[in-house]
């Protein structure tokens, strides 16, 4: 799994964005739904794209902290992050009573899906790793 | 395709490698540059007395407070040049980056182990841990590949 840094930071936003639009598109369409806000709801999936990878980018300089506080430091920065962004539409616009909820489900899941992702994206490495040193010392 | 043969042999006073050629062609030349590298020694200072140690000898290199130490089973050595410096010379004979002050001979690595906190712990064969940071995994990962990449070939 590749660090986020300046020269894939463009690459991963646009790939993120690419597949929360067609995973988005693909569930409307299987429920019957349409959009009325589909413009906004756009934009909002490129700011979110855009924002939880500038917060997932910043891992690479909280090396020297250990990994679970740091996941769970960038977790409650994006639910924040999340929480806010809903107040403050609620406040312009007005949104339904669950929105909260469905927005921080809808960062969480992929969240969580994404770090065991790379948590058996690591001890798979490791045991690869270990296999190579083992035949190196054949 | 040159033909590679091990041969285990009781009574040796010493291990030794013998290359046979006709002609000095371009694989024949690359394994002999490799085996040089391995071959090469390192000139330090250990307890105020010069000393030069091979090579693949070394377990791990660090840098300390801008001073390069060279650790092999027995002794630590100090050498004149700096780790990258250090690292560009011995790259093709197994040395890899841990992070920023250290580099591992890959071939005196006994295992890896991952911890919760997703660290790398390298366990060598004299029984030492070293720690590796996050940010060069992937390095090792794909160094561990490369070598064994050029040992097959």
């Amino acid at each position: 799994m590749k660090l986020i840094n300046k020269r894939n930071f463009i690459h991963i936003v646009c790939m993120s964005f690419t597949l929360i639009v067609c995973g988005k598109l693909l569930i409307e369409k299987m429920a019957g739904f349409t959009d009325r806000h589909y413009t906004e709801n756009i934009f909002t999936c490129l700011f979110f794209s855009v924002m939880i990878t500038a917060v997932l980018a910043l891992h690479n300089h909280l090396q020297r902290f250990p990994l679970i506080p740091v996941l769970i430091g960038q977790y409650v920065f994006i639910i924040g992050l999340v929480a806010g962004f809903v107040k403050l539409v609620d406040l312009m616009a007005g949104t339904s009573t669950n929105s909260l909820w469905q927005m921080l489900l809808s960062v969480t899941v992929p969240y969580v899906v994404s770090a065991a992702v790379y948590y058996i994206a690591f001890f798979r490495h490791i045991k690869k790793a270990n296999s190579i040193i083992s035949q190196l010392r054949e | 395709m040159m033909r590679f043969i091990k041969t285990k042999q009781k009574g040796l006073r010493e291990n030794y490698l013998e290359l046979h050629y006709e002609k000095l062609d371009d694989e024949t030349a690359e394994i002999i540059s490799r085996l040089d590298n391995t071959f090469s020694n390192i000139e330090g200072t250990a307890d105020g007395r010069r000393i030069i140690i091979p090579a693949a000898d070394v377990l791990y290199f660090e840098s300390v407070d801008r001073r390069t130490f060279a650790y092999t089973d027995k002794m630590c050595v100090e050498i004149r040049d700096s780790l990258k410096n250090v690292i560009d010379r011995f790259a093709g004979t197994g040395f890899l980056r841990i992070s920023k002050s250290a580099a591992v001979n890959v071939y005196k690595i006994d295992h890896l182990q991952g911890d919760l906190n997703m660290r790398v712990i390298i366990f060598l064969k004299n029984g030492e841990k070293l720690i590796m940071n996050r940010g060069y995994r992937q390095g090792l990962f794909d160094g561990l590949e490369r070598i064994r990449g050029n040992n097959k070939t």
